[in-house]
């Protein structure tokens, strides 16, 4: 058996052309990557960690667990896709195998087997096989028709927003959607004239030969094959410049995430496996704000993603995003949303002004002594309640502190470092690194959760502990050295600040600390799904007032707890919150300092 | 007799009465506070002629104590308006022929700017506060000193997006500058600094005033907004500043800090829009039904407008809206 058919070159042509450009493109970047991510993967490479990769793949890119999670009828969708398609191969490798024994069949005959043998009863098997294949084609297309369903309506499948494609993805989608409905048909057909498969090509099969002569079978046997053929071929020329380029790059990922690659402050190779990771699902466009509260439709992370893949990422879509990472949060392949975006930035704005920074020489402004620093960073001087009741705070637990910027410091970086502009935020960095070794201390406290990301992601503090107020309030507490009041007829809710809570993990300090005064009332979004209060350092691109009609539905939720006080760990929530609520709003050692035993 | 109720008892409402009562029609005062009167009973001396704002709301009272058939309905606010009826806090239904929004405005919280330390740092007060101050015929620090250095700064809680406040209040630059001329008077060897944005002298005389301000009184003027202000070791305050003339951020160390605090609509205005289908502005204050032919008019027939409460204005323009809003409510009546 020779296993070639006319029909069979437009498949052959789109996969060649398929796995010429996908091998093309991971060599290249490849062979781009930095030296020192080269050696992470050749270390990490006979270790147990491949072992994990390879099961990630499994659960991730053939059973879609993550996307379950966040959506279990997407996820389903995904699953049926990829892994039904992933099965449709094996098997029918099995089945090849099975009639043929060992022994090796071109590609195009293991993919149109059918054509190629599609007599019944050739081996005891048979049937069996065909059951199987059929069950599977069968679980493929239920998941083509929710995708179909979804296109139509996607609030059905909980989406209220999908993404707006562009041609080459319509083009890659149209075929993927034939190829499986033009399968069934070209195995029905052939199951018509030639008997065999199971309930479902075969009956088909069998209701076509009853309502069609043999001749009109016969008239459209090869041109559905061809058509199998060409969606086929279409799929896989379109598949790497369009979405479906996820399929295969999110498997390299998963293995270069185990040997510890991640993206960073400045682009490089490794970005264009998350990049092109990307399947445009478009689940990060439901929890964007600036869709939610706004209606800005074309920044969100999917876009952006897509425009710097192609090279037409523009500042304003770049600098529009709060960086607030609730779309972070819910992205099934985990890209690194927030890195990639600053990264962006930084390679369109960083231009550091050598100039600029020269006062910092020399310059001290700090006061007192102690073992314990207190930064408060610019947002904080300008919520003076919040920095008055530290020292009451700082009082009442006879801490010797050391004020670094209470007489106007130096900004610690991040807001720099947000829009891009990461060599001169490292100016920064290095002035208050070297501040904080010249006056010894060995805690650094700071009120203000944007510094605080800074100063221990980025600052590489040894010898120095970085807390939250949040953190240390609750540490005075549990050590007996801060007493406060309890009184069940204080109720306070709290808005999680997006730098504190997605970006720096702390959720439970400060509601303990909320606790140990009064009653507290969750309003609906709190913890990972918490709203930003729409002030965020890191968009450049909204204006006031949409910043105001954020935080005014921000308020609005907060207020709609009941609760009498808003609390917030953050200056600038605090500033945002205050503009809409009609509660009174205040900082979590403002209403500690009040209640003070 | 026909019948007016007046909504707010501050200058253009007592006016507002004077004139009706002479005109022959009954009016009904609603009134929240226990006295008439309204934020004038608060100023010390009124901008550009330092006349005694006592002086002016007793001619006013005066007038209208001779006046008849005028009730007062004090400690009670009205809930409901239409034109027949206004209901009040009380549950009170009264009757009318037409009605008169004389409610004004709302002065600013200075504490929504926490960055200038009102309420938390001593020596920051507001220029209200500062009337109070000048009425009480004593300017002290909380120390017991006389200041010898004082700052005031202007458009606190006006032309400021971030407290939501996007217009002009329009008085508190004459008013900053009438209060540094009498602080001038009162401490002749103390500096007083006006940090402002623009300088808008938009009534007669007060330009003059300003002129004088400088040549007579020699009170600084400098081009740019506080950004923080911070307490000082030895009790003073320390404010951060732009020139913006000469380019050069400033530190400055002060005894005193003065916030020209703005003129913001009522919370109840857009109960007004929601309730009586009346109309806000996008500032908040009520929309006359025309700028400039219907001034004292709202879009509800039998509804008028006088005073603030359509928008920042100083004494004398609320007293003459005042008689504006009497005389078209006459007319409509009779009509």
């Amino acid at each position: 058996m020779t296993f070639f058919a006319k029909f069979c070159i437009p498949f052959i042509i789109g996969t060649v052309f398929l796995f010429a450009v996908v091998l093309i493109k991971y060599l290249t970047w490849l062979r781009d990557l930095p030296k020192s991510d080269l050696k992470l993967i050749i270390r990490g490479i006979p270790t147990p960690r491949t072992l994990a990769a390879v099961w990630e793949v499994v659960c991730e890119s053939l059973l879609h667990r993550r996307i379950f999670r966040v959506n279990p009828m997407l996820g389903y969708m995904h699953m049926s896709l990829a892994f039904g398609w992933f099965l449709l191969i094996a098997v029918g490798w099995i089945e090849t195998v099975a009639y043929l024994g060992l022994r090796w069949v071109p590609l195009q005959g293991h993919v149109f087997f059918k054509y190629f043998v599609p007599l019944n009863g050739i081996t005891e098997h048979k049937p069996l096989f065909d059951f199987a294949m059929d069950a599977l084609l069968l679980f493929v297309l239920s998941g083509v028709g929710l995708a179909w369903f979804k296109r139509m309506r996607s609030r059905a499948l909980g989406m209220k927003r999908t993404t707006k494609h562009i041609l080459f993805d319509r083009i890659a989608l149209s075929a993927l959607w034939c190829i499986f409905p033009v399968r069934l048909l070209a195995e029905s057909i052939t199951a018509a004239i030639y008997g065999g498969g199971s309930f479902l090509t075969g009956g088909i099969g069998s209701g076509l030969a009853s309502i069609m002569s043999v001749n009109t079978l016969t008239l459209l046997y090869e041109p559905i094959w061809w058509l199998y053929s060409i969606a086929l071929g279409t799929f896989f020329v379109a598949m790497p410049f369009s979405r479906y380029m996820h399929i295969f790059t999110e498997i390299p990922l998963i293995f270069l995430r185990h040997y510890r690659l991640k993206p960073e402050d400045k682009e490089k190779s490794y970005d264009n496996f998350e990049v092109e990771a990307c399947s445009r699902c478009g689940i990060c466009i439901d929890p964007c704000q600036l869709q939610l509260q706004l209606g800005i439709n074309d920044v969100q992370s999917v876009y952006f993603l897509r425009d710097r893949r192609y090279n037409m990422l523009q500042q304003k879509i770049a600098n529009n995003c709060l960086m607030c990472g609730r779309c972070e949060q819910t992205c099934p392949v985990g890209i690194n949303l927030n890195t990639l975006r600053l990264n962006s930035r930084t390679s369109m704005r960083n231009i550091p002004n050598e100039g600029r920074y020269n006062y910092l020489r020399g310059l001290d402004r700090s006061q007192g002594e102690g073992q314990v620093g207190y930064f408060a960073g610019c947002m904080t001087l300008l919520t003076p309640n919040t920095m008055t009741s530290m020292q009451r705070i700082f009082e009442a637990a006879h801490e010797k502190v050391w004020w670094a910027d209470k007489e106007g410091g130096v900004c610690c970086g991040r807001p720099l470092r947000l829009t891009g502009e990461t060599d001169s935020a490292q100016k920064m960095v290095d002035y208050n690194k070297a501040l904080f070794a010249k006056h010894n201390i060995t805690t650094l406290v700071t009120s203000c959760p944007i510094c605080l990301r800074v100063l221990r992601d980025e600052y590489n503090l040894e010898g120095i502990e970085v807390l939250h107020h949040s953190e240390y309030i609750l540490r005075l507490m549990r050590q007996g050295r801060l007493r406060v009041r309890y009184s069940s007829e204080l109720s306070f809710t709290y808005h999680d600040p997006c730098e504190l809570g997605r970006g720096s993990g702390i959720y439970d300090e400060p509601r303990a600390v909320i606790e140990a005064i009064g009653q507290l009332l969750e309003p609906e979004h709190n913890r990972k799904n918490a709203f930003c209060c729409g002030s965020s350092v890191a968009n450049t691109a909204i204006n006031d007032a949409q910043q105001l009609t954020i935080a005014q539905h921000v308020a609005a939720e907060l207020d709609s707890t009941g609760a009498e006080t808003v609390v917030t760990a953050c200056p600038q929530c605090k500033k945002a919150i205050v503009r809409g609520s009609k509660r009174q709003v205040m900082d979590l050692s403002e209403i500690v300092a009040q209640n003070l035993r | 007799m026909k019948h007016v109720i007046i909504i707010g008892g501050g200058i253009a409402g007592m006016q507002c009465a004077c004139t009706l009562a002479e005109k022959g029609i009954a009016t009904t005062i609603i009134e929240k506070d226990s006295d008439l009167g309204g934020k004038i009973r608060s100023w010390h001396v009124l901008f550009p002629t330092f006349t005694p704002a006592d002086q002016v709301l007793s001619a006013v009272r005066h007038r209208l104590a001779k006046a008849e058939s005028v009730t007062i309905k004090t400690g009670c606010e009205a809930v409901k308006i239409t034109p027949k009826c206004v209901t009040l806090s009380t549950g009170e239904e009264l009757t009318c022929d037409a009605v008169v929004i004389a409610t004004g405005f709302t002065l600013f919280d200075a504490r929504l700017k926490e960055e200038y330390g009102y309420g938390i740092y001593d020596n920051v007060v507001t220029s209200v506060d500062l009337e109070q101050m000048f009425n009480k015929g004593e300017v002290r620090l909380t120390s017991g000193l006389t200041p010898r250095r004082i700052a005031i700064l202007h458009c606190v809680g006006s032309r400021d997006e971030k407290v939501c406040q996007r217009h002009c209040s329009k008085v508190c630059c004459v008013t900053g500058v009438k209060q540094a001329i009498e602080l001038k008077k009162m401490f002749p060897a103390a500096d007083v600094f006006n940090f402002y944005m623009d300088i808008r002298m938009f009534g007669p005389g007060y330009e003059e005033m300003y002129r004088e301000a400088q040549l007579m009184h020699n009170v600084h003027f400098v081009r740019g907004r506080i950004s923080e202000v911070s307490p000082t070791i030895d009790g003073r305050l320390q404010i951060k500043a732009e020139d913006t003339l000469t380019g050069r951020p400033l530190k400055m160390g002060i005894d005193m800090l003065v916030l020209l605090i703005g003129m913001r609509s009522n919370d109840m205005n857009p109960t007004l829009e929601a309730e009586s289908g009346l109309k806000c502005q996008p500032s908040g204050f009520m929309q006359p039904k025309d700028s400039f032919l219907g001034n004292v008019e709202s879009p509800i027939e039998g509804i008028f407008y006088a005073g603030a409460v359509t928008a920042p204005k100083n004494i004398g323009e609320s007293i003459n809206e005042g008689t504006a809003a009497a005389l078209a409510a006459a007319e409509w009546i009779n009509k």
